[in-house]
């Protein structure tokens, strides 16, 4: 072969090694998206579980405020069905946008709860309620951080999969830039989520 | 909050510094070389007409690489082990976090987890150092995967939780970006252009030939560690401004992190009052890693962390004053019913 023909062979080799590079980081960068997802459904889990021993605790300082408790108990079941049925649909947007109706239903009714309770010192200096709170502030914590991670991680693909030369890649490979979730910088928005899960 | 440029920019100080360093090292060899060389030949000039010695530049090198190369694997061999993130912490004086016993420290174990999920790593052990009353923390870990994370008595009592989230997030970074494993293998490193000065040191406690040969190497040798310390320090510090600007990141709130540092200048003006001096400090192993060092003393040349007001004001973007020193109740509740709760807790509040 010529020299000509070697340095077109190399050239070749070189641009296939980087579509590869380029290739592998897209697919690492849209799992870890996938990932991200799956840490919001982990969370909201743990918030399922914490609601009965709230409720178990509440209702020795609560005894006369059982519809309070009824409202949760029931909102936290909604939830729970809307999670499965939205588990085995993650595609449906109508199983998501059921899970988000019920998750701001039993975020609602959590946070009646909290407020009837600030009625009763004995319930807030409980030791199992103190910290079974913070078991709850955590996770509320940890569903927002989820989220946050979640929209960074589509900020990082989205950005990798629309620069050039990549975009070439990604295009070619069907990469589809991800959505992120609706914004929750503030205080006022998470209030009101567009997208709670 | 500008913290994705304010991280672009210390990753790229920190390779400029890097380059740095390894041209640091490249030179000290290069230097104990040329120096031979240099009296070589003032010997050669002054006996008449000596050849180089055989091997005369493999045997330069090679000896010379030998010691930093020598040095530098002796300082990370034995911090490869397994758990070694876990015994150096125990070896400062931390002790595993109980979340069981205290809500404190179930609050701790929880912002460890909270953060691992903003970060999207997996959470380092949660430890305590029980014994110390000032605000401070650490992280030490080879991997991700065996890593520490410890915090002080003082801090756990001194800082709301939000500010416990910034400072759990500033030492998840420095996991994250592998800053502990970088400054261990820089540590290696400085440690092997130490050996190459105490080498010339012993070849001048020879006498005779080896004590004229001794001088050059113990000279360039010196250079090359103070290069070395000065360059070490400086890439720590970009470091520490990388951690900072990734907490803003995570937490999405500058009082947490920025609350913490204010409250840290508190402390050290009331202890410069009383003392003048600082308290004992940590395990000297564990300086690079922790949240702020003792300052004060020797030059800022050799300061493994920015100035604390720099930082406020980085995080800021202006200048803060100090916040006063008042200890949070050991329950949660009663320090959440005190304050409004921060932007990043949940939509409500908390009994």
């Amino acid at each position: 072969m010529t020299l000509t023909g070697w340095v077109i062979v190399a050239v070749l080799c070189v641009a296939l090694l980087w579509a590869v590079m380029v290739y592998n980081g897209l697919v690492q960068s849209r799992n870890r998206i996938a990932n991200a997802f799956g840490q919001i459904d982990v969370q909201l889990k743990r918030r399922h579980d914490l609601v009965p021993n709230l409720v178990e605790v509440a209702k020795r300082y609560l005894a006369h405020e059982a519809a309070t408790l009824e409202a949760v108990v029931r909102a936290r079941g909604a939830a729970q069905g809307a999670a499965s049925s939205a588990r085995e649909h993650p595609t449906s947007a109508a199983a998501i946008g059921a899970l988000t109706v019920a998750e701001q239903a039993l975020v609602g009714s959590l946070g009646r709860l909290m407020a009837v309770a600030e009625a009763y010192p004995d319930l807030q200096a409980d030791a199992t309620m103190q910290s079974l709170s913070e078991e709850l502030t955590s996770t509320e914590n940890r569903i927002g951080f989820a989220r946050q991670a979640y929209n960074d991680q589509v900020l990082h693909f989205n950005d990798a999969a629309s620069r050039f030369p990549d975009l070439l890649v990604a295009r070619l490979g069907g990469f589809a830039p991800a959505a992120m979730l609706q914004s929750t910088q503030s205080a006022e928005e998470r209030k009101a989520p567009k997208v709670v899960f | 909050m500008r913290f994705f440029e304010h991280q672009d920019e210390a990753r790229r100080e920190t390779l400029k510094l890097l380059a740095g360093f390894a041209l640091a090292v490249l030179a000290t060899v290069a230097g104990v070389h040329l120096a031979l060389v240099l009296l070589w030949q003032l010997l050669s000039w002054s006996l008449g007409g000596l050849a180089f010695p055989a091997f005369f530049f493999s045997v330069n090198i090679g000896v010379t690489l030998l010691l930093v190369l020598g040095g530098w694997w002796i300082e990370t061999s034995n911090l490869s082990m397994p758990a070694a993130a876990e015994r150096l912490a125990r070896r400062a004086g931390a002790r595993e976090a109980r979340p069981a016993q205290s809500h404190a420290e179930q609050r701790l174990c929880n912002i460890v987890v909270e953060i691992s999920i903003a970060a999207q790593m997996p959470p380092p052990r949660a430890m305590v150092l029980a014994r110390t009353a000032a605000i401070n923390a650490f992280a030490t870990g080879w991997t991700e995967d065996d890593a520490v994370v410890a915090v002080t008595q003082g801090a756990l009592e001194l800082l709301t939780r939000e500010e416990l989230q910034g400072m759990v997030a500033h030492e998840c970074s420095h996991i994250h970006e592998g800053d502990t494993h970088l400054n261990m293998q820089l540590s290696g490193m400085v440690c092997g252009l130490e050996l190459v000065h105490h080498f010339g040191i012993m070849l001048c406690e020879r006498g005779g030939l080896a004590a004229l040969a001794g001088w050059p190497v113990r000279l360039m040798g010196s250079f090359g560690w103070l290069a070395g310390r000065v360059l070490q320090a400086a890439i720590s510090r970009q470091r520490e401004y990388l951690a900072d600007a990734r907490t803003v990141q995570w937490t999405r709130s500058r009082d947490g992190l920025g609350g913490v540092l204010r409250k840290v200048l508190t402390e050290q003006h009331a202890a410069r009052r009383q003392h003048g001096a600082r308290p004992p400090p940590l395990h000297p192993a564990l300086h690079h890693l922790l949240l702020v060092s003792d300052g004060g003393r020797g030059s800022h040349w050799f300061d493994a962390h920015p100035p604390l007001a720099e930082r406020v004001r980085r995080i800021y973007g202006r200048a803060m004053e100090p916040l006063p020193l008042e200890p949070v109740a050991s329950g949660p509740e009663p320090a959440d019913r005190a304050r409004p709760p921060p932007a990043v807790e949940g939509p409500y509040t908390l009994v």
